[in-house]
């Protein structure tokens, strides 16, 4: 099961992401949404950061969860320029997330990063469930 | 050929095509998409008329659910998609339909330059505008504002840089809507979208976002280029950029907020980012009350930006730009919501008019439009991509009477992004621009130029073609590129 694939959008990006549980769909769509950024493979180079997160949403909505947390690591990045690549979820459900992330600090001026993800969408948005766990697809403003 | 979209479509003329109401229960309008032959087979393997039909489920959408020819898939709108909603009928306001770059727009700054004149000095000029103009993801720039400062930004607009000493007092006269919204409202802007705008006024940003020189090289509407002081062979700027951090913030604040409203107020859409309250409702009118706070800080940045490049312009010809005659031409904005004034079946209605990829285009005589441009038409700035042409129009009659006063925004992309890249691969975009073409390219990171290639894009000559043919906004002046700025 391949953990994300990144598909085309005529004017934007969007994410495919598996994962044998929510938990496991959640990070995979952090690595993703990542990897449109800065391309599938990117290391990037710097001081090591780690950040604690929480989101609370309190709206019985996984999906709002889901845009929640994506959106409060394209945060990081946009303001701590932060680039994050591992994560580790400490509790989830239909209401909020807590989690720490990992990744380094870099100077986006200097690097050669060009995708602008503005925002993660809830286009079409909705986490399925099969027999080999749960799949979505996230389609992001660029 | 099989295409991607397998509804019913009516030819209406050759340059109008209806999608029934009866496409998809829960439409309350038809779809009309403006399109010609040439461009339809493309615009049908996309999914954007499936996002024209869904559009047509917004409550109070009035007549129909338009697509310019530069449709192509966004997320919840197409991109080049434009409806009305009337408050008067439970119409809703929806920040999808904005998009999250909210108030991105171009203007296009004249010149008294012609081609012979810069070319001795073109690559420099394009190489100190790299320089000097602060472009690519995240970037921040040298204007730095305090809480204070953002909130007189959000609150006056254009007209905040104007008096900071960013520009002209007349070139307000020649901003859509003299570069700023009524009706903002600092208070209800989260902390972080100040954050994001703190460092972002007189950025360009990243993407399709640029700044290009360009030379006039056909008229076609020799009085309306001469009101709007324009000749061939002329030196023209154009610059296309919109509200930075703080606008995607801005949207994506609200957009969480109204998926809530859908069950609130019983509102059934088939996707979730057309998510919307009524206009007459405390989150629709907070929302239309913080999209003003953006729309007026991407006025002031294009402001901002003009200025910085003008003081380029200054430093590489060592003149003034006043004796350069380096004016504002006009300036538009294609992501945006406004209450107009249109006639409906029901008389003359103030409706909420969403413009997402979709330019204003207001005809001869109308009240809102400056002394200067009342009997030629709103001029109408249509960026191509970096390798072909861009466009000025001017708003034309039909406009009023079939799209509430609106038209196309630029070429519209017809590769994927990764598409692009595939197309482009070995290839170097910027060096073919230059010898194919002599463009100047210039951009932060390379990645940018093939997703931006010129084959990324539809021919904006067929799209303008479409709305010239359609009668929205007539062909006034064409420019191509001669140096290209990007993030």
């Amino acid at each position: 099961m391949k953990p994300f694939e990144i598909i085309d959008h005529t004017a934007d990006a969007g994410i495919k992401v598996q994962g044998a549980t929510l938990t496991e769909l959640f990070e995979n769509a952090a690595k993703g949404m990542f990897a449109v950024i800065a391309g599938e493979g990117y290391k990037a180079q710097g001081t090591k950061v780690e950040k604690k997160i929480t989101v609370k949403e309190n709206r019985d909505d996984i999906e709002s969860v889901l845009v929640s947390w994506l959106s409060e690591l394209l945060y990081l990045f946009n303001r701590e320029k932060i680039y994050l690549d591992s994560f580790r979820i400490l509790s989830l459900n239909n209401n909020g997330i807590e989690a720490e992330a990992g990744g380094v600090n870099i100077d986006l001026y200097q690097s050669d990063l060009y995708r602008e993800i503005k925002a993660v969408t809830f286009h079409n948005l909705k986490i399925q469930e099969n027999e080999e766990g749960f799949n979505c697809v996230i389609i992001f403003d660029l | 050929m099989a295409y991607a979209w397998q509804g019913k479509l009516e030819k209406l003329d050759d340059f109008r095509w209806k999608i029934p109401q009866s496409y998809k229960s829960g439409m309350k309008v038809p779809g009309i998409i403006y399109a010609n032959e040439k461009l339809l087979p493309e615009i049908l393997n996309d999914k954007a008329p499936e996002q024209v039909a869904n559009t047509a489920f917004l409550p109070g959408i009035v007549k129909y659910s338009l697509a310019m020819p530069d449709i192509h898939w966004g997320y919840g709108f197409s991109i080049g998609g434009v409806a009305a909603t009337d408050p008067k009928d439970n119409g809703v306001i929806s920040p999808g339909g904005v998009g999250y770059d909210i108030n991105c727009g171009v203007r296009l700054v004249r010149s008294d330059l012609t081609l012979n004149d810069l070319k001795p000095r073109l690559e420099t000029l394009v190489n100190a505008l790299f320089n000097n103009i602060p472009s690519g993801v995240g970037s921040s720039g040298n204007i730095k504002v305090s809480a204070r400062e953002e909130k007189e930004i959000f609150l006056k607009g254009a007209a905040w840089a104007v008096k900071k000493g960013y520009g002209l007092e007349e070139d307000l006269e020649f901003t859509e809507d003299r570069g700023f919204m009524e009706g903002a409202d600092p208070s209800i802007v989260s902390k972080r979208a100040y954050e994001r705008g703190a460092d972002q006024s007189g950025t360009l940003g990243s993407g399709n976002h640029f700044l290009e020189i360009q030379v006039i090289d056909e008229i076609y509407d020799e009085v309306k280029a001469n009101s709007f002081d324009l000749f061939k062979g002329q030196v023209t700027m154009m610059i296309h950029s919109g509200s930075r951090g703080l606008g995607y913030q801005i949207c994506d604040d609200y957009v969480k907020g109204m998926v809530s409203c859908l069950d609130k107020y019983g509102i059934n859409v088939p996707d979730r980012q057309l998510a919307c309250a009524p206009l007459d409702s405390p989150e629709g009118r907070g929302y239309l009350a913080a999209m003003k706070c953006a729309a007026n800080y991407a006025w002031a940045n294009r402001q901002c930006l003009m200025h910085l490049a003008r003081n380029v312009f200054e430093k590489i010809f060592n003149k003034s730009h006043s004796s350069m005659g380096l004016k504002l031409v006009y300036d538009v904005a294609h992501n945006i919501a406004k209450m107009e004034k249109h006639r409906t079946n029901r008389g003359e209605r103030v409706l909420c008019v969403h413009r997402k990829g979709a330019t204003r285009a207001f005809p001869p005589g109308h009240a809102d439009l400056p002394e200067a441009y009342k009997e030629t038409g709103q001029p109408v700035i249509i960026p191509g991509d970096m390798g072909r042409c861009s466009y000025v129009l001017a708003g034309a009659p039909a406009s009023m009477e079939e799209t509430f006063g609106s038209t196309c925004h630029g070429a519209g992309r017809r590769l994927s992004r990764s598409g692009a890249i595939k197309t482009c691969a070995g290839r170097q975009i910027d060096k073919e621009l230059f010898n194919k073409s002599g463009i100047i390219v210039r951009a932060k990171a390379r990645g940018t130029l093939a997703e931006e290639a010129p084959e990324a894009y539809k021919d904006v000559n067929e799209v303008v073609d479409v709305v010239h043919g359609a009668g929205l906004s007539l062909k006034v002046a064409r420019m191509r590129p001669l140096g290209v700025i990007k993030g």
